[in-house]
């Protein structure tokens, strides 16, 4: 392409501050270096963990960054040694990269790769972005919220050209780590009864991951009853609203479910939520995956819990390997055997990324995909 | 035998009241109901549980009591409707049943029978004439018991019992929790935090599974020989080091253990063991008791793929196990001899439970009654 080899001048969103606004700036995107790849970005979507660092933990040492790590695009140019990708390869960057080398990557317990785990190539000395003469993190190191990106292509996987960049860029979180938290991680068993706490996008994603895996009853927990209709439509069987019940949530489950659920999720990332997901599970063989993310506090539980027989666990990205992965969930949408459409309750452009973030903080969203870059 | 349908007056160590010496009384031990069955104890050995229950826990309705879970025995007499067993049969008592009928027990993920609440509900003994609780349903610190048949193993004639009461409870509990439980693999690291009997069983665990590298874990120096002996690879001693003990072990297993089994009973090791644990497939299992405290940690330990589990008596279904286990004595696959450090009679209990306290044996097989 015409741009390959030279810097590009394009539009981002660039998170200046913790807790305030993003503003869109132009910034410079340096070319690919060596076993990297220039990505142009198409569509992305925003998802509670880009909020989480931008208004919890708003760690001030990050900043400034751009946001976003939910994307697909099109390979604009490579660096030097890139032989798996070309420019016009449709493809989505990982925030979990596979190196296919490490320990990590060679065993199939684990989707970690020593390489590049989340937050290790962020590192702003790498960052191939600068906006105003500075270095700007490129946060998870994939920067969705701008025009163009740049990755390493242990981060990148190549998706079927026929795949529509403004629904597959889900596969690159929500939809992924939903689905695998609950096929991968919980490997939750046909006939079984799980429970799935927050109807978010991951939440509904982990729904739609039970019923792939043939749970004969899904009991979907919100706070909002609004969110009872979504989960019914991606295969919830039950809905339950903490709020109407005086008696904590553990136990109206416990009750339902003759002692327990066999899986339960918790899509939250709230730590009292993770406490009566563990403690609705039955006691034996449940077992209950934290999908939801936070680090600001402990979980606590009795230690007879565990004891009796329940197993804690916890995942990113659905325990997917993420060049093996998404390209997989990518063709399962092609398929028709995971739906996407269900999950785009908005659809906005980059510049409006501020009311989308507003949108997501109120729940008054599901996924909001952003057209970042004409295809 | 002459004493069968009769009460049987006998010999016992009773817990009048939390945090004081047991006292050695006669009590009256009622003959078998349906479904029930005496046992003449043989040899019995003292469980940090029992001491839990008397010095930490000390529940308010929990006294007087007979403490004991780890024992062996012969039955003496059974109740109406009894097939399983006859007078003669050696057994050991379960505190954790297998009625083979429920959900649970027909399920092979879990050993945690839904019918073993009622074992123990209604105590067959008095002292004085007061009823006297028999504690987890075993109440081995008495030369007689009756007890669920749901509740009790029969094993090989040829065990010696004062051997194979340690199967009763400690020696499943550390060796199912690395087998049964962590599912310890071959060429895995492992850490065991604890070195009493439990832990030692742990180590022991480990390395029937084949583990490469087992690290024991535990401030007091003087338990690092024993543990090598049952397989232990290292020794660490949390006091050595100025750094917490999960940096340590990080450090030198590359990340972190595959495998970590808490053997104490503390919240804030329970902690260190699933930190020590190597986050992208690294299994804690928590085997030591207590229910005092909340175990804690960051959700992201477990978000970046770290297990935490735990077990009771080591994952065995109680019938079954324990009878894998004595087999597995009589054939050397399992090592019994190394944690018995004392033998006493019943009348020494509260010398046994000093030791135990100060932390100076491993186990104290105590002989009950005659063979």
């Amino acid at each position: 392409m015409a741009t390959a080899g030279k810097v590009i001048k394009c539009k981002a969103a660039i998170a200046w501050e913790p807790n305030k606004p993003l503003v869109i700036e132009e910034v410079e995107v340096d070319p690919p270096q060596e076993k990297e790849v220039r990505i142009k970005v198409v569509a992305s979507g925003l998802c509670q963990s880009d909020l989480y660092f931008l208004l919890k933990d708003m760690n001030k040492h990050l900043f400034p960054l751009i946001l976003g790590h939910e994307a697909a695009g099109i390979v604009e140019s490579v660096g030097k040694e890139v032989t798996e990708f070309q420019p016009g390869d449709k493809v989505i960057p990982l925030f979990i990269s596979q190196c296919r080398e490490c320990r990590f990557c060679k065993n199939p317990k684990t989707n970690l790769c020593e390489k590049g785990s989340v937050g290790e190539h962020d590192n702003i000395a790498n960052s191939r972005i600068t906006c105003k003469g500075k270095k700007v993190r490129q946060f998870m190191g994939t920067s969705t919220f701008s025009e163009y990106t740049v990755v390493n292509q242990i981060a990148v996987a190549k998706i079927d050209p026929a795949a529509p960049l403004e629904k597959v860029c889900l596969i690159g979180c929500g939809i992924s780590t939903g689905f695998g938290a609950a096929v991968n991680v919980a490997k939750v068993e046909p006939g079984s009864t799980c429970a799935v706490f927050g109807l978010g996008a991951i939440g509904l994603a982990a729904v739609m991951g039970c019923k792939a895996a043939g749970a004969k009853r899904i009991i979907a927990v919100d706070i909002n009853p609004d969110k009872a209709e979504k989960a019914k439509v991606l295969g919830a069987t039950d809905f339950v609203n903490s709020k109407d019940h005086d008696k904590p949530i553990s136990q109206v489950l416990t009750e339902m479910t003759t002692g327990g659920v066999d899986y339960s999720l918790e899509c939250v990332g709230n730590v009292e939520v993770m406490r009566s997901a563990l403690e609705c599970c039955a006691p034996g063989w449940g077992v209950s995956v934290i999908v939801g993310y936070t680090n600001l506090h402990d979980i606590t539980a009795r230690p007879i819990q565990l004891m009796t027989g329940r197993t804690w666990k916890g995942t990113l990205f659905g325990g997917f390997k993420g060049k093996d992965g998404v390209p997989k969930m990518v063709k399962n949408y092609l398929d028709k055997k995971v739906k996407l459409d269900e999950f785009i309750t908005h659809n906005m452009a980059l510049d409006q990324v501020n009311d989308a973030i507003e949108l997501l903080k109120q729940g008054k969203c599901i996924r909001t995909v952003l057209s970042v870059s004409p295809q | 035998m002459a004493t069968a349908g009769k009460v049987i007056q006998c010999k016992a160590a009773v817990a009048w009241e939390p945090n004081k010496p047991l006292v050695i009384e006669e009590i009256e031990v009622a003959p078998p109901q349906a479904d029930e069955v005496r046992i003449k104890i043989v040899a019995t050995a003292v469980c940090h549980t029992d001491l839990y229950h008397l010095f930490e826990g000390m529940p308010k309705d929990g006294f007087p009591a007979v403490l004991g879970h780890e024992a062996a025995g012969i039955v003496e007499s059974v109740g109406p409707e009894v097939t399983e067993f006859q007078p003669g049969d050696k057994v050991i008592p379960l505190f954790l049943a297998q009625c083979k009928e429920c959900r649970f027990c027909k399920s092979p993920k879990t050993n945690q029978c839904e019918l073993g609440a009622m074992v123990g509900k209604e105590s067959r003994f008095t002292c004085k004439g007061k009823k006297v609780l028999q504690f987890a349903g075993t109440s081995t610190f008495s030369e007689y018991i009756v007890i669920h048949q749901i509740a009790v193993a029969k094993i090989d004639p040829a065990a010696p019992l004062d051997k194979v009461c340690l199967i009763g409870c400690g020696i499943c509990t550390g060796y199912g929790a690395a087998v049964n439980t962590a599912k310890v693999e071959p060429g895995s690291t492992c850490a065991v935090f604890g070195l009493g009997a439990v832990g030692l069983a742990a180590v022991m665990g480990c390395k029937a599974a084949g583990a490469k590298r087992i690290i024991a874990v535990d401030l007091n120096p003087d338990k690092a020989e024993k543990a090598k002996v049952l397989g232990a690879t290292d020794f660490v001693n949390p006091k050595d080091h100025n750094k917490p003990i999960h940096e340590v072990l990080a450090g030198m297993t590359n990340g972190g253990v595959d495998y970590s089994v808490e053997c104490v009973g503390n919240v804030e090791v329970m902690r260190s063991a699933l930190e020590s644990c190597l986050p992208a497939w690294g299994v804690s299992v928590i085997v030591g008791w207590t229910e005092m405290f909340d175990i804690k940690i960051r959700p992201p330990h477990l978000i970046s793929g770290r297990t935490w589990k735990g077990s009771m008596f080591g994952g065995f279904k109680g019938k079954d196990g324990v009878s894998e286990m004595v087999k597995a004595y009589l054939d050397k696959k399992l090592q019994l001899e190394e944690f018995i450090t004392h033998n006493m009679t019943l009348d020494q209990i509260n010398d046994a439970i000093e030791l135990m306290k100060q932390g100076k044996c491993v186990r104290v097989v105590m002989s009950v009654s005659p063979e």
